[in-house]
C-alpha cells in the first residue's frame, strides 16, 4: 500500500449455515477482508440471529432477547457487526431497529440480559459484507489489489433480498429498485456483468416456500434460471447470501434430475469467494465446497501483471 | 359470509396492533411481488390482512399460508400504505403460536438446546482442512449456554411451553 490507511475493525457474525455447511465461504471472508483493511474480530458465544422461522415467528419477546444477546457481543468489542447471511443481517437489523425505537422494549431486554452479565444499548450497528465492500472499501481499491482477474468471463449477480427490503431498515443502495453494489463489485474483479429481466427476483430459497410447496418453489426458481440462460452469457452467478448460494446450486441439480440431463450448470459463488480467489488465495481453501462444478471459472482466472 | 356470526371484534388488536393495518385498501401490491404467491395454496398477503381486520379468528387460526413466506420483505417495501405486511406475517405466526402450541416451531427448541438450528462448531476437521480456526461457539461453552437458556426461560413463549425444552 502506498499511503498509510486507517484500518477498520468489525465484529464478524458468521451465522449458522456458513460455519457449519459452507465454511469455505467463512474462510474466504476471513481471508479477503483483512487484505482490504477490514480487521475482523470474533463474535464469541454468539447465538442464532435468530432466524425468521424461529423466535420471530413465535414470540417477539424472545426474538428481542436473542437479538439483544447478539448485539451485546459487538458492543463489548466496540465495533459494528459484519454479516454475510441475508437472513442474519435482516433479523439482527430489525431486532436492533425495534430496540432502539422502543425504550420500553430496550429496558425489558436489558432486564432479561442483566443476569447474564450483558447489556445492549444499540450503539453497534449491523452491516452487510457487500455494503462494507461497496461503501468502505470501494470497487477501485479492490481492483487495485488483485493478483488474478475474471477478465473474459461473464457473470450475473443475485442481490440478497434482505439487503434491499425494506430499504428504510436494511437498505444501503441509492435505489433499492435499481441496486448496483454487487454488480460494480463483480466488475471490479474484471468480469462482465450481464443484466437480465429477472435479476431482482428472489431466489426463493428462504423461509417456508420450499418446504410448504416445493414443486411451485422449484418452478419459481426455474423462471429465473431460464431467463439467465436465454438473456445472458453467464459463466457464473455471484451472490452475497449463504441461502442464495446453497439454494441456487441445489435447485439447478433438481432441474437436471427432473430433466435427466445436465442442462443447468452455472457455477455459483459467494462474492467473497471470487474476491479471495482474485486476491490469490488457494481455491482449495476459499472455494472448496460446491454442488455445481466451478472448474470452468477456476481454470479461467487470469494472472494480473504487477504494476511497475 | 355472516360476519356477525363468525367475526371477533378487535381481533386485530390481539394479532397486529398497528394503526396502519386499517389503511390497507386491498390493492394487492403485496401479492404481486411475493414469491410464495406462486405457491399452492398461494400466500395472499392482502387476504390475510382482511382476515385480521374483519376478525375472522377461526379462519386465521387454520390458515397455514403465513408459514410459506420467504421473508424477502418486498411487501414491506412496496406497500403504498405502510401496512408493514412482512411484520404482519410474523405477528400472525406469533398469534397462531399463542393460540395453538402445536404450531410453535421446533427451531426454537434447537436454539434453546445448542444456540443454533445448525450444528455450529463441531466440524473441526473440515474447518482445519480449510485453514479455519476453531469457532468459539456457545455450543462448546456450557456456562454461557446455561446463561442463555436461563434468559430464554424467562420469556413467555419458553416458560409457557417449558415441557418442550426439557430433556
Amino acid at each position: 500500500m502506498k499511503k498509510e490507511e486507517k484500518e477498520m475493525q468489525l465484529c464478524f457474525f458468521p451465522g449458522c449455515n456458513t460455519p457449519a455447511i459452507r465454511p469455505d465461504v467463512e474462510r474466504a471472508i476471513r481471508a479477503s477482508m483483512p487484505v482490504l483493511g477490514i480487521d475482523l474480530v470474533d463474535a464469541d458465544n454468539y447465538v442464532c440471529c435468530p432466524a425468521f422461522g424461529s423466535f420471530p415467528s413465535a414470540d417477539e419477546e424472545a426474538w428481542m432477547a436473542t437479538s439483544g444477546w447478539n448485539l451485546s457481543i459487538a458492543e463489548q468489542k466496540e465495533c459494528d457487526f459484519v454479516v454475510q447471511c441475508g437472513s442474519c443481517y435482516s433479523s439482527l437489523r430489525m431486532g436492533r431497529d425495534h430496540l432502539v425505537h422502543d425504550a420500553e422494549k430496550m429496558a425489558h431486554v436489558n432486564e432479561l440480559l442483566e443476569p447474564t452479565g450483558r447489556q445492549v444499548t444499540g450503539k453497534s450497528k449491523v452491516r452487510h459484507v457487500s455494503e462494507v465492500l461497496f461503501r468502505e472499501v470501494g470497487p477501485e481499491k479492490i481492483a487495485s489489489q488483485l493478483k488474478k482477474s475474471l477478465q473474459g468471463l461473464h457473470g450475473v449477480v443475485q442481490y440478497p433480498c434482505h439487503t434491499l427490503f425494506p430499504s428504510e431498515v436494511v437498505g444501503f443502495e441509492e435505489s433499492p429498485r435499481a441496486p448496483q453494489g454487487l454488480r460494480l463489485l463483480v466488475e471490479a474483479l474484471g468480469a462482465t456483468v450481464d443484466g437480465y429481466s429477472r435479476e431482482l427476483d428472489c431466489c426463493g430459497g428462504a423461509g417456508g416456500f420450499m418446504k410448504s410447496t416445493p414443486e411451485q418453489a422449484i418452478e419459481f426458481a426455474r423462471a429465473k434460471f431460464d431467463a439467465i440462460l436465454a438473456e445472458t452469457k453467464a459463466d457464473f452467478i455471484a451472490v452475497s447470501c449463504i441461502t442464495c448460494l446453497m439454494h441456487m446450486e441445489k435447485v439447478q441439480n433438481t432441474f437436471n434430475q427432473q430433466l435427466g440431463e445436465e442442462q443447468y450448470k452455472i457455477p455459483v459463488f459467494d462474492y467473497n469467494q471470487l474476491l479471495a480467489l482474485c486476491l490469490g488465495f488457494d481455491p482449495k481453501e476459499v472455494s472448496a465446497i460446491c454442488n455445481v462444478p466451478r472448474d470452468p471459472v477456476l481454470s479461467h482466472l487470469v494472472p494480473v501483471k504487477p504494476k511497475a | 359470509m355472516d360476519l356477525q356470526e363468525g367475526s371477533t371484534k378487535d381481533l386485530w388488536k390481539d394479532v397486529f396492533n398497528t394503526g396502519s393495518l386499517h389503511y390497507c385498501f386491498n390493492c394487492s401490491t403485496c401479492v404481486s411481488g411475493c414469491p410464495a404467491s406462486h405457491g399452492d395454496p398461494p400466500l395472499l398477503v392482502r387476504n390475510l390482512a382482511r382476515k385480521v381486520i374483519l376478525g375472522l379468528e377461526e379462519e386465521l387460526l387454520e390458515d397455514d399460508t403465513p408459514w410459506a413466506c420467504v421473508s424477502c420483505s418486498r411487501c414491506d417495501e412496496m406497500c403504498p400504505m405502510n401496512v408493514m405486511p412482512f411484520e404482519m406475517i410474523l405477528a400472525i405466526r406469533q398469534w397462531q403460536c399463542r393460540n395453538d402450541e402445536t404450531l410453535v416451531p421446533s427451531a426454537i427448541v434447537e436454539i434453546y438446546k445448542r444456540g443454533f438450528t445448525q450444528a455450529v462448531g463441531v466440524n473441526t476437521e473440515l474447518r482445519e482442512s480449510l485453514g479455519l480456526p476453531q469457532l468459539h461457539t456457545i455450543t462448546n461453552n456450557p456456562e454461557q449456554l446455561e446463561l442463555f437458556r436461563e434468559m430464554l426461560m424467562k420469556t413467555q413463549i419458553v416458560s409457557d411451553n417449558d415441557y418442550m425444552f426439557k430433556g
